[in-house]
């Protein structure tokens, strides 16, 4: 508070991950430099990975005589600096009114750490990274923000001394450079990283001031949009165009938009079975390719599909050299030897799911009526990177020649064929219903009873679809009413377990309305549940 | 013990006059008792002030047994407050510490008989306030305790130099008015930095080295009739006056007086910086505090002194209240002086700020701007005020407008390797799995584990007590269809669970399953010793363990599980939930505090790895290419190194599971996906440092096999 001669400074973190230390730096470093500052945290319950908060005061006047009263917290609308090790706990500061545009400048790292909320939904639930972004740039004065994490990992050093860098640089506080460092030295806990992570953040911080200020935007940002770390490596590029070569006639009479997905779906198919059943893939796609919008849902949704996860599969990913090419990259094994061990439990329906389908259909249906939920299965874990580990798996991804005729080719291929004549049936009345449609595809997933449940929702979501279309394909009238049904039910099982239950309560009174061909209460059934009622 | 290590804090409890020390308020407090000349300081530890038992106990050895001060963390917070019985016969002086209101609950017993007989040596409470954001207990106010047991309580402004001053007041105070009293600190009082110009520490006249040579009885302390009567009586003729003379002789209580002459604030002086901040930020207060508008900060709360508040009061037009929670004690008692004696003076306070919840900066400010405008101060115009407030909350509008929808809310949850949250992973699973056994009712209790009633996990019905999980389904599970589940941790099994639970349910009969989460030590205060972690605060062997405690009140269905092993431990809670077996079934999950264990370890596998030893570590992962993404494993697990990462495959639009570098290996993410039955994604990696000669060939000969065999 320039005006009134106090700093303020307002430390947001999640437990764990050091706020305490940082705060103490800043305490310590004021007051070597002869100012009169003082620290204050609530860490409490919320240590233990909640959010905590630190804050920091001190006296621009260097020759005070006597300490002002100290405020033990922040005040919304007052506060000078936010420096946050987080980027959601930013938002959430913000969303407190602890920044503002008058006064404000925020430091922090825009790396996240997912909350419980954004990770236990079955879709995608993270809190756009764009809205943090638009949010801080809107309320900060001055916003210095970069990925503080990635830097340091790369660097091996700290976050909390490179926040506490670019704090320097950023010359928020009155604090002298030479202070910081004395004050990472007096404390004495890992001098030498935090020292270099102290420079690299300062060097960040006083680059963005020369430039424009600012240095967040998305090219900045790592995590979520940043490049993982399992991305494709140069092998499969190779094979990539190897394949594109091998299809291009295929590929050029696509629209561009499908063409962009088809092109990582072929090398996925052919690496999955073989060429002919790439082709199989781009003949399914055919009826959808001219048009451009459910074309590309469905050549995502079909290619993901047709290679669905079997334990033929699963041995196949488990074996590659390339994935321990990643595990040693990831766990930066250097010269350290590494032992992998796969916790493998395929049920009854994975494992006779490799056998012909002719064989084991009638045993698979019996199973089917014995264990309705959790079929028995065989537990064991695999040391992988042991020879005789290896091969048990290794020998798996061989029997890929069986997989054709095998009993879950025969159940995946059937449903897909139910997804895509739905799709086509769809398209013949309006193509937004048949991107609903196409979209639904995106709730099978996983393994063993979450994929059968997840499954079950599906075909409750395609019968949906249809019969509420086909109401509306009488009236005449458009295909609004089913269109935002079917993405209602889509995005109530991709909420998670809770959602799911909501979905099929939806679908149960969704179903009374069409049987009595009620279209007025199917709309306002759909709104109210959009709207979060009932 | 305690979360860190204190040996600079300890240093500086033995300065001396000249010296200054710099630490947290709450080190203040802890050398402003070793300043008073304690003979006993005591207590149970909880935010906020673990800190003082903490570092007391690091200083046991160097500093209190020279001093022949005893030192104990009590078993329980009625423990810790009749150890003041000791200040009931003989002139030592005491302090015991804990959290409230929970702790001033635990300990009312011991403290309304202590508050009766009365103290001839100085007693001190030092009540840590968990009240407002970051508080992880219920809110009440301890202020309502205090005036039921005629208890004075200090409420000092939030200075260090302030809090030394107030812990010597209060042993002047207690002994004064022959009452232990109460001084109370909220959780960021406690956890300020500041310095403290020191005195010399005072060695007491009885203590460990100079011990009582007879004991001392009197009838007239002893809290039977007829004497209870002649104490109640005492209580209110002779102590609580004594203690409105102390408090008004040594100015505990201060008056500022300040030209705007027909106003006034009267406030706790705990909340003075923030009042002083808030008239600031409005213009009408220098950083310092120093306002045109008379002040009156109230350190001492309870007894009030008529006098002083009616001096305080006459002139005046307008007075307001910053009194924080409710009942407004405060509030109500200065209308009621005001209206005995017939001033015409308007009295508000709640209906500016709020009737309940902490009085935060921004509804401080809030209340002051109401008031202030609405009693027309002269020196500033009203203007004036209304621009400041202005400019200070002008930018919610920018924030409404740039915020469509709320931002995540962050609940805390176990740490990363905890060994409690696979055991909520098994009660999930088996709730999943076998509804008809698992789908029952879970008394929850209070500690670490209470987490396990949010998100992921959501089990856990009730929680309503320290070591009460037991205690409170006593009456649900004869009432339910299914045998019901209680949890427990060691620390509330020791502090109230082992007596009001199990004592109990034995003693009724009760047909149930008692969990007692056993991570060695009482975590959710900060890993504290408890009974069963094999020694105490001071560093001595105790030899008590929780089934020895169990078969000693007859216990006969103990099963002791590892915490991390959930397919046993699903089977051992189906065992116990349908076992033919009457009578309580307890299952002991044993795994230690992973926080303290990585506190040990950690640095202990650096200067092996240093030192070229072979070091294995290991870790967990997630084959990118096998998750698909549909979460599962976060919605039976949580833990925080188990989080998303965008998938590489760009036909995937949701994100997949990620174990991030943070995880220390427990291995709980795979045993959940074995034990529920989910994906194959999960994979565990050793990594060995320093491998030896016979490792290193090994490893060479199978990535040669490995490498000839493996597809790019």
């Amino acid at each position: 508070m320039t005006d009134s001669g106090l700093v303020s400074l307002l430390i947001p973190a999640v437990g764990g991950q050091g706020g305490g230390v940082l705060s103490e730096w800043i305490v310590e470093a004021a007051a070597l430099d002869g100012y009169r500052a003082h620290g204050t945290s609530i860490p409490g319950v919320a240590q233990r990975t909640g959010s905590t908060t630190y804050y920091v005061e001190l006296v621009t006047d260097r020759d005070a005589t006597e300490d002002p009263a100290f405020s033990l917290y922040p005040v919304p609308g007052a506060l000078d600096v936010l420096l946050a090790p987080e980027f959601l706990e930013v938002g959430r500061m913000i969303e407190a009114g602890f920044v503002s545009p008058a006064r404000t400048t925020v430091v922090c790292s825009t790396h996240r750490l997912y909350t419980i909320h954004e990770k236990t939904a079955t879709g995608g639930a993270i809190y756009p990274r764009e809205r943090l972004d638009a949010l801080a740039r809107a309320t900060a004065r001055r916003l210095v923000a970069f990925d503080a994490l990635s830097v340091a990992r790369e660097r091996g050093t700290e976050v909390n001394a490179v926040l506490l860098g670019a704090l320097a640089g950023s010359g928020a506080l009155p604090v002298g450079v030479a202070a910081f460092r004395n004050a990472i030295e007096s404390r004495g806990v890992q001098v030498a990283s935090n020292l270099k992570g102290f420079e690299i953040g300062l060097e960040m911080a006083r680059a963005a001031a020369a430039s424009s200020g600012t240095m967040s935007g998305p090219g900045a940002n790592g995590g979520v949009s940043g490049t993982p770390p399992g991305s494709p490596d140069s092998t499969e590029s190779l094979r990539q165009r190897r394949v594109r070569r091998d299809f291009a006639a295929d590929l050029g009479a696509l629209p561009d938009a499908v063409r962009g997905v088809v092109e990582h779906a072929l090398p996925r198919l052919v690496d999955y079975q073989d060429a002919p059943y790439a082709r199989r893939y781009l003949t399914r796609l055919r009826p959808f390719a001219a048009r451009e919008a459910v074309g590309a849902i469905v050549a995502r949704h079909l290619a993901t599909w047709m290679t669905y996860e079997d334990a033929i599969r699963v041995a196949q990913a488990k074996t590659r050299a390339s994935r321990f090419a990643r595990i040693r990259g990831e766990m930066r094994a250097g010269d350290a030897v590494i032992e992998v061990t796969d916790y493998l439990k395929p049920d009854l329906d994975e494992i006779w799911g490799i056998l012909p389908h002719r064989l084991v259909a009638p045993f698979a249906r019996w199973a089917e009526r014995r264990w309705p939920h959790g079929r028995p299965t065989l537990g064991q874990h695999v040391r992988t990177t042991t020879v005789s580990g290896y091969l048990r798996v290794w020998l798996l991804a061989r029997l890929r020649a069986l997989r054709p005729v095998s009993w879950r080719a025969h159940a995946e291929h059937g449903r897909i064929d139910r997804w895509l004549e739905a799709v086509e049936r769809a398209l013949a009345w309006d193509e937004a219903l048949a991107c609903e449609v196409a979209q639904l595809a995106r709730l099978v997933k996983g393994y063993g009873d979450v994929r059968r449940r997840l499954a079950a929702l599906f075909d409750t979501g395609l019968a949906l679809a249809l019969s509420a279309g086909e109401i509306e394909a009488r009236r005449r009238a458009g295909f609004a009413v089913s269109t935002a049904l079917t993405e209602r039910f889509r995005t109530l099982v991709l909420e998670g377990p809770d959602g799911e239950t909501r979905a099929a309560a939806l679908a149960a009174a969704a179903n009374a309305h069409v049987a009595a061909g009620d279209l007025d209460g199917l709309h306002t059934l759909v709104t109210r549940s959009a709207a979060g009622i009932g | 013990m305690g979360e860190r290590s204190f040996a600079e804090d300890v240093k500086q409890l033995g300065y001396g006059r000249g010296q200054t020390l710099r630490g947290e308020g709450i080190l203040a407090i802890t050398k402003a008792l070793l300043q008073s000349g304690v003979s006993y300081v005591g207590g149970y530890p909880g935010a906020p002030i673990s800190h003082l038992l903490d570092v007391l106990a690091d200083a046991n050895e160097s500093l209190l047994k020279p001093l022949g001060i005893y030192y104990e963390l009590s078993g329980s917070e009625a423990a810790a407050a009749a150890l003041l019985g000791a200040s009931i016969n003989y002139p030592v002086r005491g302090a015991v510490t804990w959290k409230s209101v929970v702790g001033t609950n635990v300990a009312s017993d011991a403290l309304s008989h202590v508050a009766s007989a009365g103290v001839l040596g100085g007693a001190l409470v030092v009540i840590g306030e968990d009240y407002g954001e970051g508080a992880s207990i219920l809110q009440e106010r301890t202020h309502s305790s205090a005036l039921k047991s005629s208890i004075p309580l200090l409420d000092p402004r939030n200075t260090l130099q302030s809090f030394a001053r107030f812990v010597e007041e209060g042993f002047g105070l207690s002994e004064a008015c022959n009452e232990p009293v109460f001084f109370s600190i909220r959780i960021r009082a406690c956890h300020m930095r500041g310095t403290l110009a020191c005195r010399d520490n005072v060695r007491p006249a009885i203590s460990m080295r100079s011990p009582l040579q007879a004991p001392s009885f009197s009838l007239e302390r002893i809290n039977l009739p007829p004497f209870t009567y002649a104490m109640e009586a005492k209580k209110f003729e002779q102590r609580l006056p004594a203690a409105r003379r102390y408090i008004l002789e040594r100015g505990l209580n201060e008056h500022r007086p300040g030209t705007e002459a027909h106003l006034g604030i009267v406030m706790q002086g705990g909340l003075w910086n923030t009042t002083v901040r808030g008239l600031h930020l409005l213009g009408l207060a220098d950083l310092q505090g120093r306002t045109p508008v008379p002040l009156m900060i109230l350190n001492a709360i309870h007894p009030l002194v008529p006098e002083e508040l009616l001096g305080f009061l006459r002139g005046k037009k307008r007075v307001l209240v910053v009194e924080e929670g409710m009942p407004n004690h405060l509030e109500r008692e200065l209308k009621a002086l005001a209206h005995e004696a017939k001033l015409d003076v308007e009295i508000g306070g709640k209906e500016f700020f709020s009737p309940h919840g902490e009085y935060v900066p921004a509804l401080v400010v809030g209340g002051l701007r109401k008031f202030l405008v609405s009693a027309n101060p002269t020196a500033q115009s009203v203007t004036a005020i209304e621009d400041r407030y202005a400019a200070l909350t002008a930018h919610r509008e920018v924030v409404r407008a740039a915020l469509p929808e709320p931002v995540s809310k962050r609940p805390p949850s176990f740490c990363t390797g905890c060994p409690e949250r696979p055991v909520f992973s098994a009660m999930k699973i088996l709730r999943t799995q076998d509804p008809s056994v698992g789908d029952t009712h879970v008394a929850a209790d209070i500690g670490c584990h209470t987490f396990s009633t949010q998100a992921p996990f959501n089990v856990g019905n009730s929680v309503l007590g320290y070591g009460m999980g037991l205690a409170s389904s006593s009456a649900v599970a004869p009432l339910f269809n299914k045998r019901v589940i209680s949890v427990m941790g060691d620390g509330g099994f020791w502090h109230n669970g082992l007596t009001n639970g199990v004592a109990n349910a034995m003693y009724n009969r009760q047909d149930s399953v008692l969990v007692i989460l056993d991570n060695f030590y009482t975590s959710a205060t900060g890993q504290h010793h408890n009974p069963s972690t094999g020694t105490n605060a001071r560093k001595e062997p105790t030899g008590m363990t929780i089934p020895q405690a169990l078969r000693g009140v007859g216990v006969s269905w103990i099963r002791t599980v590892d915490s991390y092993d959930i397919p046993k431990m699903i089977g051992t809670l189906r065992d116990a939930l349908t076992t033919r077996a009457k009578g309580l079934k307890v299952v002991i999950a044993r795994g230690e505090c992973q926080l303290e264990r990585q506190r040990r370890l950690r640095p202990l596998q650096r200067t092996r790895v240093a030192a070229g030893e072979t070091v294995v570590q290991p870790r967990f992962g997630v084959d990118p290419d096998v998750c698909t993404g549909d979460h599962s494993c976060m919605r039976l697990n949580g833990c925080p190194s188990l989080t998303l990462r965008e998938s590489p495959d760009p036909l995937r639009e949701d994100p997949i599971a990620h174990v991030d570098d943070t995880c220390v290996g427990c291995g709980v993410c795979g045993e959940v996906a074995h034990a529920a039955v989910l994906c194959p994604s999960f994979y565990q990696v050793r990594v060995i440092a320093n491998p030896g000669r016979w490792t290193r060939l090994v490893d060479r000969l199978r990535r040669a096999v490995i490498g000839a065999l493996a597809p790019a």
